[in-house]
C-alpha cells in the first residue's frame, strides 16, 4: 500500500503549509516558485528539504518517489499529507466529511465537524503537475457550495489546464445556481453523481434520506442544462441488483445526456464493512442482473463502465467494459492473481477486500 | 401528464410499430392505437409510456429534459467544413461499364488541376476553422496525380491538428512511389471490388491481364497496409447480382469484415433507358437475401461480417448521435460540413451532385474555387434539408432515424417537393427500416448474434425492442 501520510520532525510554523517537494534541483526551464522545497540531503530513514531557508526533515526511505508531490505539512501533528502525488492519476482532495446522506455502503462515513481547507487546496492545485485530474470528494462537497464554487472559479483561472472530478450527491443545487455553474469551464469538470435505483423508495432507503430521489431527478436535469459532463455512479448491492435493468432503462431514457454510467462493485470499508454480509452481491456467481443492464445501456448508446470488478468475475464478453478503477494506493492482488494472464489489465482488489467473504468465482485466467 | 406525439405503421403480422420524435419505439396492437387516438389510455398503458420516455408532466420537468436531450441527439448539428472530396484529375485508366460520365481518357488533356487550381484548393483548406479534416481523393483515378495528392497531404498535416486521407483508387497501376505514399498511418485506401472476381472482371477490368494486375495489387494493399486501412466496396447490378454467399466468401477470404453493398447508380442515358425505379423490387429482394446469408454465415463463424449500411441504420434506430454518414442524417446540410471540389474547380455539395451536373441534367454546383461558395444557392438547398416540416415525413414512424436526400430528388425528379413516398430515397429507406425492425423484433438467436456483432455490443437483448401487449 502506498503511504499517503509521512512523519515530519518539529517545524517552526503554526499554520498548515502547502509545498511541493523536489528531490532534485529543477531544470532552469521548469516553472518554480516559493513553494518548492528542494531536498538538500538524505540518509536511509530521512530526507531534509530546504523550505525558504528552514530545514524540514521528512521520514522516508524513498525520497525519489516524492519528487514533485504537493504536500500539506501540519506541524502540530508532526505529519505531512501527500495531497497531489505527481506519479499518480488518483489524487483526491477531501473537501469535507460532513454529509446529509448516510448511504448504506458509504466508504467514508460522515463526521460532524468541518475544517475549511479551500485556501490550502487552491495553493495545492496551483502547484499540481500539468494537465492533472484532481478529484474533489467528501462527505458532500456542496454542503460548502459558496466556498467550493469560489475555489473552482479561482483554480480554473490560475490553472486552466487542470481537470476536476467532483463527487457529489446532487442534493444541493438550486435553479439560482445555474448561472454560477455555467460560468465555470464545464468542459474540464466531470461530475460523478450516484443513483442507486430508478425508484424513490429504494434509492431513498439506500441513501437514508427521504425525498432524495425527487431532488436528484430535478438536479440531474439542472446539471444537464448547465452543460455538466456527468458520470452516473451506481454501486451494486443486494438491495438494488434486481432493479438494475430498470435503472438502465431510466438512465438511457431520462439521462441520455450523461457522459458515462459507472456500475461499481462494493468496497468493504466504512458502512459497507458493517453491511457487507447483507449487501455484497456476488456477481461472479450471478451476472445476469449486470448483463441485462449493460446490454440495454450499451445497446442504446450510453457509454457504460464496470468499476471494481476483477476480470475473472466477469464473463468474457463483458470484460472490455471493466476499467482500472481501484486507486493505486488502495489496490492489492490475491495469491490467485500471481500467475494470472489478465493481471496487467485487471483492476485487482481493494486493500480491505475480505478474502473469505468475497467472490466465489476468483480464478487464475 | 402528456404523451409526446406517436407516429405509427402497420407491420406484417398485424401489429403496429410506434415511435416518437426522439426515436424511442415499441410494438403494440390496433387496440392500443384506438385507445391512444380516443384518449382512453389505461393505467397500464400510461405506466408503459412513462417508462419508455414517451410522456412528461410539464415543460422543463425531468421527463421533459430527458426527452429534449434525446431529441437533440437525433439532430445533426451544422459543423464547420471537415470533410472534403477532391477530384485532382478526371482521367482514368479503366473503362467500367457504369462510369461513362465521370471519367476522361487516360491521356486526355485539360482534365487535371493546374498549379493555379492546386494553389486555390490549398487556400480554401487554409481558410477553414476546423481543427480536424478528412480528405477523400476521388477521380478519375487519383493515383495518376500522386504529386497533387502529396501537395495536399503535406499542407493538411501542418494546417490541421488531425487529418486523414482516403484515396479512392481502382488499384490498377500502383507505382512504388504510390505504395510508399499509401503506407502512411493517416492514409486509407478505398477501392471497388464487385463481389466476385468474375463479376469484377466483366464489369470493370475486362481483360485477364488487367484483372490479374488488380488482384495482385489488392493482395499487396492488404499485405502492406492491412485490412484496417483498406476497404473495398462492391457495386451491384440488381438485374444481374452475384450470389450472396459468393460475395461473402470472397470478402471474407481477403479478411474484410464489412461489405457496403451499393446498388449501381445509373445516370444520364442509362437512367432514361431503365426508368427511374428500375429493379426496385429486385434490389429489395436481393438485399434481404444478402443479409440473411450474412446471418447464416455469422451463426457459425468467429469472423463476423456486416453490411455497412444496415449496421449504420440499426445504430441510428437504437442510438442517437450517428451523423457521420451523409446519405442518412437529419438535417442533411448541403455545402456546410462537406464539400466536393471538381477537377475544373467547380464546387458541389455531394459527389452525386457533381455527376448529375456533369451529364448536363441540372446544375447543382454551389460555386467555384475562383468565385467562392454561392451562399444564396446553399441557403436555398438548406431550407429543405430537414424532414421536420416535410408534410409526408412528419407522419412517418421512421422520421427520427431517416433524413432527406435533396440531390437525389433533384437529379431524378428535377424538384424537391414531390410526395415523399414516390421518391426513390423514401421507398428504398422504408424498405430498409421495415427490414431492420423485422430483425430487431425477430426471435431467432442467429439474428440476435449478428445484430450484436454489427452493433458491437456484448449481446443483443430483446429488452431493446419493447412490446406493449
Amino acid at each position: 500500500m502506498i503511504q499517503l501520510q509521512l512523519k515530519v520532525d518539529p517545524f517552526p510554523i503554526v499554520e498548515p503549509l502547502v509545498i511541493r517537494l523536489r528531490t532534485r534541483r529543477p531544470d532552469p526551464s521548469e516553472i518554480t516558485n516559493d513553494h518548492d522545497a528542494i531536498m538538500v540531503s538524505h540518509c536511509t530513514e530521512t530526507a531534509d528539504y530546504d523550505v525558504n531557508g528552514f530545514s524540514l526533515r521528512v521520514h522516508t526511505r524513498h525520497p525519489e518517489s516524492l519528487d514533485g508531490d504537493v504536500v500539506l505539512v501540519v506541524p502540530r501533528r508532526g505529519t505531512l499529507h501527500r495531497l497531489i502525488r505527481a506519479s499518480s492519476n488518483h489524487n483526491t482532495l477531501l473537501v469535507t466529511e460532513q454529509c446529509d446522506q448516510k448511504c448504506i455502503m458509504c466508504s467514508q462515513p460522515p463526521k460532524k465537524y468541518h475544517a475549511d481547507m479551500f485556501d490550502q487546496f487552491l495553493q495545492a492545485v496551483t502547484l499540481a503537475p500539468k494537465a492533472a485530474t484532481i478529484g474533489l470528494s467528501g462527505g458532500e462537497p456542496f454542503l460548502h457550495k459558496a466556498r467550493l464554487l469560489e475555489f473552482l472559479r479561482k483554480a480554473q483561472a490560475v490553472r486552466p489546464d487542470i481537470r476536476f472530478h467532483i463527487l457529489t450527491n446532487g442534493q444541493h443545487f438550486e435553479r439560482t445556481d445555474e448561472a454560477d455553474l455555467k460560468s465555470l469551464n464545464m468542459a474540464s469538470i466531470l461530475w460523478g453523481v450516484p443513483i442507486y435505483a430508478a425508484n424513490s423508495s429504494i434509492h431513498d432507503r439506500i441513501v437514508a434520506k427521504e425525498g432524495a430521489f425527487e431532488i436528484l431527478e430535478r438536479n440531474f436535469a439542472l446539471l444537464g442544462k448547465a452543460g455538466a459532463i456527468l458520470e452516473l455512479r451506481t454501486v451494486v448491492l443486494n438491495s438494488n441488483i434486481a432493479e438494475l435493468e430498470e435503472l438502465a432503462n431510466y438512465v438511457t431514457r431520462r439521462l441520455s445526456f450523461a457522459h458515462v454510467w459507472a456500475i461499481m462493485q462494493l468496497e468493504n470499508i466504512g458502512y459497507a464493512r458493517m453491511n457487507w454480509d447483507a449487501e455484497f452481491c456476488d456477481t461472479s456467481a450471478e451476472f445476469d442482473g449486470i448483463a441485462n443492464a449493460v446490454d440495454l445501456s450499451i445497446g442504446r448508446g450510453l457509454r457504460t463502465k464496470l468499476y471494481n470488478f476483477p476480470l475473472c468475475t466477469v464473463p468474457p464478453a463483458y470484460r472490455e467494459y471493466c476499467t482500472l478503477s481501484i486507486s493505486d494506493w488502495k489496490q492489492k492482488f490475491l495469491p490467485a492473481c500471481h500467475d494470472c494472464s489478465l493481471r496487467s489489465s485487471c483492476t485487482g482488489f481493494f486493500e480491505w477486500y475480505p478474502d473469505n467473504r468475497g467472490f466465489i468465482g476468483i480464478q487464475t485466467q | 401528464m402528456k404523451v409526446w406525439p406517436l407516429q405509427f405503421r402497420k407491420l406484417d403480422e398485424g401489429d403496429i410499430l410506434f415511435s416518437d420524435d426522439a426515436g424511442a419505439f415499441f410494438r403494440s396492437s390496433e387496440e392500443f392505437l384506438n385507445r391512444y387516438v380516443d384518449n382512453q389510455l389505461t393505467d397500464r398503458d400510461i405506466t408503459f409510456l412513462r417508462r419508455g420516455g414517451h410522456t412528461f408532466g410539464e415543460v422543463g420537468d425531468p421527463a421533459f429534459v430527458g426527452f429534449a436531450s434525446r431529441w437533440t441527439q437525433r439532430i445533426n448539428p451544422a459543423k464547420p467544413l471537415s470533410y472534403v472530396i477532391l477530384v485532382p484529375t478526371l482521367r482514368c485508366n479503366l473503362t467500367c461499364d457504369y462510369c461513362q460520365v465521370s471519367r476522361a481518357a487516360v491521356n486526355a488533356k485539360g482534365f487535371d488541376w493546374d498549379d493555379a487550381k492546386l494553389a486555390q484548393v490549398l487556400a480554401l483548406l487554409g481558410r477553414q476553422p476546423a481543427t480536424e479534416i478528412k480528405i477523400e481523393f476521388q477521380g478519375g483515378e487519383p493515383l495518376l496525380r500522386l504529386d497533387l495528392l502529396e501537395a495536399v497531404r503535406t499542407f493538411c498535416r501542418t494546417k490541421f491538428a488531425k487529418s486523414e486521407f482516403v484515396i479512392c483508387t481502382n488499384l490498377q497501376d500502383v507505382s512504388e512511389d504510390a505504395w510508399h505514399f499509401l503506407e502512411a498511418e493517416d492514409t486509407y485506401i478505398s477501392t471497388s471490388f464487385d463481389g466476385t472476381s468474375e463479376l469484377h472482371q466483366t464489369q470493370r477490368t475486362k481483360t485477364t491481364s488487367t484483372h490479374e494486375q488488380f488482384n495482385a495489387n489488392l493482395d499487396m494493399a492488404l499485405q502492406r497496409i492491412g485490412s484496417d486501412r483498406v476497404s473495398a466496396l462492391p457495386t451491384i447490378d440488381p438485374s444481374n447480382p452475384p450470389e450472396p454467399t459468393d460475395v461473402i466468401g470472397a470478402f471474407k477470404s481477403r479478411g474484410f469484415g464489412s461489405i457496403f453493398l451499393r446498388r449501381v447508380n445509373y445516370q444520364g442515358f442509362a437512367r432514361k433507358k431503365y426508368g427511374l425505379d428500375s429493379f426496385h423490387q429486385e434490389w429489395t429482394d436481393y438485399y434481404r437475401r444478402f443479409v440473411r446469408a450474412l446471418i447464416t454465415h455469422n451463426s457459425t463463424s468467429e469472423h463476423f461480417v456486416e453490411e455497412y449500411y444496415l449496421s449504420h441504420t440499426l445504430r441510428r434506430i437504437l442510438q442517437g448521435e450517428h451523423h457521420n454518414h451523409v446519405d442518412l442524417r437529419n438535417p442533411n446540410w448541403l455545402g456546410v460540413d462537406y464539400l466536393v471540389v471538381d477537377f475544373n474547380g467547380m464546387l458541389y455539395p455531394t459527389d452525386e451532385a457533381r455527376m448529375v451536373s456533369r451529364v448536363g441534367q441540372i446544375d447543382l454546383s454551389i460555386g467555384s474555387l475562383s468565385t467562392g461558395l454561392d451562399k444564396e444557392k446553399i441557403s436555398a438547398f438548406n431550407q429543405n434539408a430537414s424532414n421536420f416540416d416535410d408534410p409526408d415525413c412528419m407522419h412517418c414512424v421512421y422520421k427520427a432515424y431517416c433524413g432527406l436526400d435533396l440531390v437525389d430528388d433533384l437529379s431524378r425528379y428535377g424538384r424537391v417537393d414531390i410526395p415523399r413516398h414516390l421518391t426513390q430515397h423514401c421507398r428504398s429507406h422504408i424498405d430498409l427500416f421495415d427490414f431492420a425492425f423485422e430483425l430487431l423484433y425477430s426471435d431467432d438467436p442467429d439474428v440476435h448474434k449478428s445484430i450484436a456483432s454489427w452493433l458491437q455490443i456484448p449481446k443483443y437483448n430483446q429488452i431493446l425492442a419493447q412490446r406493449l401487449s
